[in-house]
């Protein structure tokens, strides 16, 4: 107990609960996190609309329930079609045609338009639907206890809908024709198309797998808080961490393992951040991460430096200084 | 008209903001989706010491863009050295935090920002109203856009260009791109620190919602609208995304809310738009420089670069008829491509460097290098020497290693063992650029060569003189890389294209201009990957009398040739590979005499 007081720990069942709060949240960052890995894994198209599709699937749903008064089980069928065809129609349309045409800056091109994409798709929603807040009620929330820890039955439905998702990828990618056809594309599309994959298909097939994660995941967002035009933007940020530090090559359940080890840190940080700041405790792994290999390259040049004979050395060995 | 000055202001503020990322984004091909955070930290460091310690006006600006240029600084250092997708990520990651840290410290009032900001005053005279701000905002604009065109058209510039086109063919010809690329990302971030500063007067305050995520998104689509790498496609952008308020708010008379909301789909379907029908803007670079082109030719149709190649071609064709010995002639010889090359007469490459330490007359020499890719095996316990002032040749069987061990000598990847040696001293696993200042340049089988800046700038760029100095001094050593380039052009037979894109030259030209450029490093010693392959006779023959031309210089050639005629008229000594190791060397007649290389090499080739 004295070093949980050192530590700024209240209590024990604190840490549970926010260890909890923590995989269920994670749960959602892992399933967009392996939206967007699976789409640039396979593709190299930085797809930063993912945050559209998200925002269409579960804003269009909450639309369909609150305004048009449809059932929630077909607003959600709806919704998810809609932001499926959508990830689909950004690769079919205008990925695809801007790649053909950009050569080696494919990579800036796609983002740039994935941009355009999504300022014109959030700002299109607001105008036709407004930017009112609106939740998913169709569905009553349940609180589960589990000894002292509290947690709401959507968020656990979630955790089993990312397991079953993710697995069920897994499953696809390592155990069928098409998965088969996904990880060749993705390790040498050239390679691929020569043996007879029709890698143009794969491409639309991963998009539109990407698309309904991504609907999923935003669903969840709908039930257990609320949807907005814009509610893409943050979620997009935290798929990115995830998929960054688990690699984009690497399968769907190693991405939603990466999301809930991201959200139990970010939760566990609550213990002494402000909720605000915790997020800044993620971004901020990520940054030393991705500093960690320039860091490793530049102390592996200082040591390649110090094998070399010195500079004294090198005049004896008579270097002339050219021009 | 206060509503139009106050869309004005607005628009100079932002032209900072774009036309500085346009130079790091534009020119320089880094993408930054974190511009507007950068322009947080130099505006919230100006309200803060206006706001709190009552720091004058000027002082705050200056402070603001120096705590910009260290936050970007520190922002580069990991940033730069990742892959395309990773720097953007990374830039990301840098606006998120930057927003958090000013939203969530209390000191910077949180999520409310930092309200009255004491009045910009210059002069003794506070700036209140929009028309009060407009003349100097107009001045700092302008100064700053001649600070970002200077930058662009300056060495630095064009080794940011070349940094975008190819950094790879960038630092073959000695520059240490990443060190460039930093001072960009800087430099750049500084102006954004002072864009930010003079956001913060102007509205009075510093608040999260000034510099969000979505702020550097619009930095990011002026430029694209206007055009990447142009100036004043930049400007015409930022007019375009900031003038387009008051289209929708007064011209189509929509209420704020919802012109704001159309504005922002409008300009997001024009962004995939443009990409689309103009992938380079609306100005794409070089737009200027060709419509002065054709203005001064007094041409009108086709896009002069297009007309200028096929005109050289047509040229070169005729010559190539009406003289066919001169046509097939060695370039020493005063025959050639596009007329007789002239001679090298001033600004030669340095002089060979004093005798070999080792005594056997060797300039480089390889010992025991090791290479293995995987499981492969590429390079093997290789051992051999370039002698000084002969050309030699490098042969073998497709896989023998050639190209990998070009790619070790010059650092492009490091040997797993073994040292590479150049006069005496250890080169090994050092940076490209390094090698090349040290006197050792290459050039590579695909030429490599960049596409979007003229003949003269691609060789300028590798004269090492280009970019040093500063101010004056930069400018004649400017003019001093113009005109060495020019020389070199002139000694490959280029002259007259000099001012082309190089992107439409025939690649036999491309193959003459690399040659070019490797020459302009000054390098005493050339390794060439496979410059006979890809041409034809007409531009074949020019470029073995320019290599035999080095070598009569008293440089040391070595190439990697699979043309055999080629490498028994130009190498004096042959290196023969298989799998990775030397298994034969000498002259050619003395490999050709070896029964084993003719039945498995010389008989087939």
């Amino acid at each position: 107990m004295v070093v949980a007081t050192f530590l700024g720990i209240n209590s024990f069942r604190e840490v549970a609960q926010l260890f909890v709060n923590g995989i269920l949240n994670g749960a959602g960052y892992g399933l967009l996190g392996a939206a967007f890995a699976l789409i640039l894994g396979t593709t190299g198209r930085f797809h930063f609309a993912l945050a559209l599709n998200y925002a269409l699937a579960g804003f269009l749903t909450a639309v369909l329930e609150s305004d048009a008064g449809l059932p929630l089980g077909p607003a959600i069928v709806v919704g998810l079609a809609a932001g499926v065809l959508l990830s689909v129609l950004c690769e079919g349309i205008v990925y695809r045609a801007l790649a053909s045409r950009a050569g080696v800056s494919t990579l800036l091109s796609v983002f740039v338009a994935s941009l355009g994409l999504l300022i014109a798709g959030q700002n299109a929603m607001n105008l036709l639907w407004g930017s009112t807040t609106r939740s998913l009620t169709g569905l009553n929330e349940t609180t589960v206890h589990i000894s002292s820890v509290i947690f709401s039955s959507f968020a656990l439905a979630l955790l089993i809908a990312a397991l079953v998702l993710c697995g069920g990828l897994e499953g696809i990618l390592r155990r069928t024709g098409l998965g088969r056809q996904i990880l060749a594309v993705r390790v040498n599309p050239l390679m691929a198309s020569s043996v007879g994959v029709d890698v143009g298909r794969i491409f639309l097939i991963v998009f539109a797998i990407g698309g309904l994660l991504a609907g999923v995941a935003a669903i969840f967002q709908g039930l257990r808080f609320a949807t907005t035009p814009d509610m893409g933007t943050k979620p997009i940020f935290y798929a990115l961490v995830v998929a960054f530090f688990a690699g984009t090559h690497r399968g769907p359940l190693f991405q939603l393992a990466t999301g809930i080890a991201i959200g139990m840190v970010e939760a566990e940080s609550t213990i002494w951040l402000s909720a605000k700041l915790s997020s800044l405790v993620v971004f901020g792994l990520l940054l030393l991460y991705l500093s960690e290999t320039e860091i490793r390259a530049t102390l592996e040049r200082a040591r390649r430096r110090r094998r070399r004979p010195t500079a004294t050395a090198r005049a004896a060995a008579g270097t002339a200084t050219l021009r | 008209m206060t509503y139009w000055i106050d869309i004005l202001d607005q628009a100079l503020i932002f032209s900072i903001f774009a036309v500085s990322l346009n130079l790091l984004m534009g020119v320089g091909g880094q993408v930054s989706a974190a511009h507007a955070a950068f322009g947080a930290v130099g505006g919230y460091a100006a309200g803060y010491l206006s706001q709190k310690h009552g720091v004058p006006f000027g002082a705050c600006l200056v402070i603001g863009m120096v705590f910009a240029t260290v936050v970007g600084f520190l922002v580069s250092l990991p940033a730069l050295g990742l892959a395309g997708e990773y720097l953007i990520l990374l830039t990301l990651t840098a606006q998120t935090i930057v927003l958090v840290v000013i939203s969530s410290v209390g000191a910077l009032g949180g999520e409310f920002g930092l309200a009255e900001i004491k009045a910009a005053n210059i002069f003794g005279k506070d700036l209140v109203r929009p028309t009060d701000f407009l003349p100097w905002l107009a001045i700092f604009a302008a100064l700053v856009w001649a600070a970002c065109w200077a930058m662009g058209a300056s060495s630095f510039g064009q080794v940011l260009r070349g940094i975008r086109d190819d950094e790879l063919a960038t630092q073959a010809l000695g520059k240490n791109t990443y060190r460039y690329k930093v001072a960009a990302f800087a430099v750049t971030a500084g102006l954004a620190g002072l864009a930010g500063a003079l956001l913060v007067y102007y509205n009075g305050i510093a608040a999260p919602g000034l510099f969000g995520f979505d702020v550097s998104m619009s930095i990011i689509v002026m430029i694209v609208l206007g055009g990447s790498g142009n100036l004043v496609g930049a400007l015409l952008g930022t007019a375009f995304v900031i003038g387009s308020v008051g289209f929708f708010e007064k011209a189509i008379n929509l209420n704020p809310d919802k012109a704001s909301l159309t504005r922002l789909m409008a300009y997001g379907i024009a962004l995939v738009v443009v990409l689309f029908l103009r992938p380079q803007g609306i100005l794409p670079e070089g737009a200027g420089k060709a419509l002065r082109r054709r203005l001064r030719d007094g041409r009108a149709a086709a896009p002069d670069e297009i007309a200028a190649a096929e005109r050289a071609d047509e040229e070169r064709e005729t010559a190539a008829a009406q003289a066919p010995a001169a046509a097939m002639a060695p370039a020493a010889a005063g025959g050639g491509h596009d007329g007789p090359p002239a001679a090298l007469t001033v600004a030669q490459p340095a002089a060979p460097a004093p005798a070999p330490t080792d005594g056997r007359g060797a300039v480089l020499e390889l010992r025991g290098l090791e290479k293995a890719f995987g499981g492969v095996r590429a390079v093997h316990d290789l051992t051999f020497s370039l002698p000084r002032g002969e050309t030699t040749a490098l042969i073998g069987p497709n896989g023998a290693g050639k190209t990998t061990i070009f790619n070790m000598i010059t650092g492009v990847f490091p040997p797993d063992a073994g040292h590479v040696y150049l006069r005496g001293e250890d080169i090994t696993g050092m940076p490209l650029h390094s090698v090349t200042g040290r006197g050792l340049a290459r050039t590579f089988q695909d030429v490599r060569i960049f596409g979007r800046l003229s003949a003269r700038e691609n060789v300028a760029l590798a004269v090492p003189a280009s970019a040093n100095g500063a101010g004056v001094r930069e400018r004649v050593g400017e003019k001093a890389a113009r005109e060495r380039a020019m020389e070199l052009l002139k000694f490959v037979g280029l002259e007259r294209q000099a001012e082309v894109p190089v992107a439409v030259l025939p690649y036999g030209d491309q193959k003459l201009v690399s040659l070019a450029r490797v020459l302009a490093t000054g390098a005493e010693v050339v390794l060439l990957d496979e410059p006979a392959s890809g041409i034809d006779a007409r531009w074949l023959e020019t470029t073995l009398g320019l290599i035999g031309e080095l070598r009569a210089e008293g440089r040391t050639v070595c190439i990697v040739e699979h043309n055999l005629e080629v490498v028994e008229r130009l190498a004096s000594h042959v290196v023969f590979l298989e799998q990775g190791t030397v298994t034969a060397e000498g002259t050619m007649d003395e490999l050709k005499s070896q029964e084993r290389l003719v039945e498995a090499y010389f008989g087939m080739a």
